[in-house]
């Protein structure tokens, strides 16, 4: 006998696919946007040597394909390196990286979207570097950024769904599975795709209202 | 004592400023002429340190401003108004006023703060302590800047065209505080091209024509038929200046 018909427990494997699903993004998210306004830091300081390596893996990041970065780091590193991964550690190394490069590129715009001119004053009254970077450069530099950052986000969660290739069983996975058992792709899809579009649209939702309550408190009209 | 002996600037292949030299003495209220790209906005910013000289010499009370060390002291010394404000968009008025004051000169925000308060009183700013550059006029803006100035009790006040991106009216506003500070004994090394003002609270004007300090003459010398008058750009310049 197949099991193919849907039942009340296909939805306790949905719900467990989609918190995979968030719990990588999230994680993802967190360690990506902390590299990403490292290396932006970094970048700001020009560390001898380091802008040209920054920009060369970030470019290299944003502009080859995330599935093609995820065998490579699956598949590829663990050959070259003789060392063993599971596929989270992959699948949380991957679009960690590549968050990372899409943040860098925003936190970098941010940075250098604060005028000249304010630096030099900073810099003419004796406010050192870090105090010029923390105090007047920082600010400015975060109300820019959140607008970009929400999209690359909203972008970045739809991109976990490539990590079913590899095995970690996120809600594509759990809809590959439902989808074979039942073979019922169209009902099955539509639920998974509604499920990431619901989760895509709280995501930038709440994101507009981050935004929305920063240009109420910002009332210099930075955003 | 400001002293700039023998400064080059140069930008490329343009030769900015040529063998440039002055001596401001504190008290001194010193007015540097000169037509646009004359090189007057430069040697300020090598006075500040913005611009790094290539040749010669700047020290402020001794500290050359081409050292680092040099160069925080002599910061420490002056304090800059420029020509578009250059505020922090981010911080209120008194933010922008007492940043440095707590930061650099370490104020308790308090003291840093009735400080501010009582410059934007004496600019007539006082209910504007909270207010953002956005939401104040130019000449407001520049008030705001020239008390960020004085917030650092500068021995040395550099203006560097102040009222250039004024309208007459706030022009106004700006240089009745400026001649105050004159008139309290303010050392100032003023950019401008206010003439009749410069006139009126100068101690010395110097002229610079194409990067070349021309002309360095006590005020009154230097509107004098037998003094400045007697030099044929100066005599251009100031008739040219009148008709506009």
């Amino acid at each position: 006998m197949r099991y193919a018909d849907f039942t009340p427990y296909d939805i306790v494997l949905l719900l467990q696919g989609l918190g995979v699903t968030l719990a990588l993004f999230i994680g993802t998210t967190l360690i990506g946007l902390t590299i990403g306004l490292l290396l932006a830091v970094v970048h700001h300081y020009r560390v001898p040597g380091c802008r040209p390596v920054i920009v060369l893996v970030t470019e290299a990041l944003k502009n080859s394909p995330v599935l093609v970065q995820l065998f490579l780091v699956f598949f590829g590193i663990p050959a070259f390196l003789h060392i063993r991964m599971t596929p989270v550690e992959a699948a949380t190394l991957t679009i960690s990286l590549n968050t990372a490069a899409f943040a860098f590129v925003v936190f970098r715009s941010g940075i250098e979207s604060v005028d000249r001119d304010q630096i030099e004053a900073a810099e003419v009254f004796g406010l050192g570097r870090s105090q010029i970077l923390r105090l007047v450069i920082a600010p400015q530099a975060a109300a820019f950024s959140v607008g970009p950052l929400v999209g690359i986000l909203v972008n970045q969660l739809q991109v976990t769904s490539l990590i079913s290739v590899i095995g970690v069983f996120d809600l594509t996975k759990i809809g590959n599975i439902l989808n074979l058992r039942t073979l019922q792709p169209f009902i099955v899809w539509a639920v998974i795709g509604l499920i990431y579009y619901l989760a895509a649209k709280t995501l930038a939702h709440a994101g507009g209202r981050i935004e929305a309550a920063l240009r109420r408190s910002v009332k210099w009209g930075g955003i | 004592m400001i002293v700039a002996e023998n400064v080059e600037k140069r930008f490329g292949d343009a030769l900015v400023l040529k063998r440039v030299n002055l001596r401001v003495e504190p008290g001194e209220v010193v007015t540097i002429l000169g037509a646009s790209g004359s090189g007057k906005s430069t040697l300020i910013r090598c006075i500040n340190g913005l611009e790094a000289l290539t040749g010669g010499r700047i020290t402020v009370d001794g500290h050359d401003v081409s050292t680092k060390a040099g160069l925080v002291a002599a910061r420490r010394a002056s304090a800059t108004v420029f020509q578009l404000f250059n505020l922090y968009p981010h911080m209120t008025a008194l933010g922008n006023i007492t940043l440095a004051p707590i930061e650099v000169l370490k104020l308790p925000k308090a003291e840093a703060e009735a400080r501010a308060r009582a410059l934007l009183d004496k600019v007539g700013l006082g209910a504007q302590a909270d207010a953002y550059p956005q939401q104040l006029s130019g000449g407001q803006r520049q008030r705001v800047g020239i008390c960020r100035a004085l917030a650092m009790q500068p021995r040395y006040l550099l203006l560097d065209e102040v009222t250039s991106a004024l309208d007459p009216e706030m022009t106004g506003d700006v240089l009745r505080i400026l001649a105050e500070l004159a008139a309290d004994g303010t050392t100032m090394v003023f950019v401008t091209h206010e003439i009749e003002f410069a006139r009126h609270i100068s101690s010395r004007i110097v002229f610079l024509e194409q990067g070349e300090l021309i002309v360095d003459l006590p005020t009154a010398a230097f509107f004098a038929e037998d003094g400045g008058l007697a030099v044929p750009r100066i005599r251009q310049f100031l008739s040219k200046m009148k008709k506009d």
